[in-house]
């Protein structure tokens, strides 16, 4: 059972705390509406730090690292801020959406990583309330962050495409 | 006549049963969406320009069923798209973006598209159509691993996809659990060929029906695209998850 989220948005990452001690019925009925309850899922998780990004290039790059499963010098730095303090005596296992990040996270930076199902429950509830818990965020500003970035990555994968079939001698 | 946008006192503009479509009706019934970018065809597309009052002019976008299955699964009775103003939908298999352009339409400027394409060639297309249409958001990236743009989306409302892969219930089923809302649809168009080309279509459609059911989808409902498509069906489904 993982002790923090983290999830990676258009307009940044963020870290968050899960309050709940005890593993969910990920399926039940009521842990699904309370998952779409925002004030019941405030509960089950706060958030720690959102570390927005500080142009569209750096959010390129770091889109760029986390759908290729590498961290990130920002990323690093967020976790390592946040993270390596394990004064409470407590151990600390992030939720990471997918394995590949969740290993590279684990041997860079010694932090365990968890992507059960419940985590990946969680995931989906931070993303279905984003706008509201990122603080400083407006409703439509994770929108035009997406589209930028939506742009953005779209163009570059056909920059840097090395299969290009459409290169017609004509 | 591209862009010839005939038309004017002519023609009479009624709404279909789906918000956000339009049937245009002159010398012969069209489908239409409103243009969100009025002046400007997508792919050569005829335009028809209505007046309104006190000298007001709407555009409308003819919709060809022959070229889009969601616009021959509208004119082939399906009961509900899901796809409305307002909506978020994620459009699996994107290709050039010409019946994207019409998902825009009916989402209009407070609904968004995350239109996700994984070739290249059509990807550039797909980009090029959502410079104008700014609740496009196009993805090119492979449907098949969601996480790699997981970035790039918000919760969505509806899952279109047109994939054509023999997996592709697998693909819509792996965005859903990263994407779609509790209760929120899915609607898929499945080309039987593609899938199992041995097998009789309604052999197929029934399996695909079945591969849904496992991944927690309520099936609503299932018709053919007939006579716009051959051995094609679309299906629409509830994600019930619990």
């Amino acid at each position: 059972m993982a002790t923090h989220i983290l999830f990676e948005s258009a307009s940044g990452y963020a870290v968050f705390e899960v309050k709940l001690k005890e593993e969910v019925a990920a399926m039940s009925k009521a842990v699904q509406q309370s998952i779409q309850d925002l004030a019941k899922f405030g509960k089950m998780v706060s958030l720690v730090s959102f570390s927005p990004f500080k142009s569209a290039a750096h959010a390129l790059e770091n889109a760029n690292d986390v759908s290729e499963g590498t961290v990130n010098e920002d990323l690093k730095s967020l976790l390592e801020l946040n993270l390596s303090k394990p004064s409470k005596g407590s151990r600390i296992v992030l939720g990471v959406s997918e394995t590949i990040l969740a290993n590279s996270i684990k041997s860079t930076l010694g932090i365990s990583c968890d992507t059960s199902d419940s985590t990946a429950e969680l995931i989906r509830g931070i993303r279905f309330h984003a706008s509201k818990l990122l603080k400083g965020l407006q409703a439509d500003d994770l929108t035009k962050a997406q589209l930028g970035l939506g742009h953005s990555y779209s163009r570059a994968k056909l920059k840097f495409n090395v299969n290009r079939i459409d290169n017609m001698i004509i | 006549k591209p862009g010839g946008a005939r038309g004017g006192s002519n023609v009479i503009i009624e709404p279909h049963k789906h918000a956000g479509i339009f049937i245009a009706k002159g010398k012969e019934q069209l489908l239409v969406t409103k243009n969100l970018v009025p002046g400007e065809s997508v792919y050569g597309e005829k335009r028809i320009s209505v007046d309104g009052p006190e000298g007001t002019k709407t555009e409308y976008r003819v919709w060809n069923p022959f070229r889009s299955k969601l616009a021959a699964g509208v004119l082939g009775g399906i009961e509900d798209i899901f796809i409305a103003p307002g909506k978020k939908v994620l459009y699996l298999g994107a290709a050039s973006g010409t019946s994207v352009s019409h998902v825009a339409d009916i989402v209009g400027p407070e609904g968004t598209v995350y239109a996700v394409e994984f070739s290249p060639r059509s990807g550039r297309d797909l980009i090029n159509m959502a410079k104008k249409r700014t609740n496009v958001i196009p993805i090119v990236e492979d449907a098949r691993f969601p996480h790699k743009y997981r970035m790039l989306l918000a919760s969505v409302d509806v899952i279109f996809a047109d994939v054509a892969q023999p997996d592709q219930a697998r693909i819509v089923a792996h965005n859903a659990h990263s994407f779609l809302k509790v209760g929120g649809h899915v609607v898929i168009s499945i080309k039987a060929n593609c899938i199992d080309s041995t097998a009789p279509a309604e052999v197929v459609f029934s399996r695909e029906v079945q591969a849904l059911r496992a991944e927690k989808f309520k099936p609503l409902e299932q018709i053919t695209l007939e006579p716009y498509e051959r051995d094609h069906a679309m299906v629409t489904a509830q994600y019930v998850r619990y």
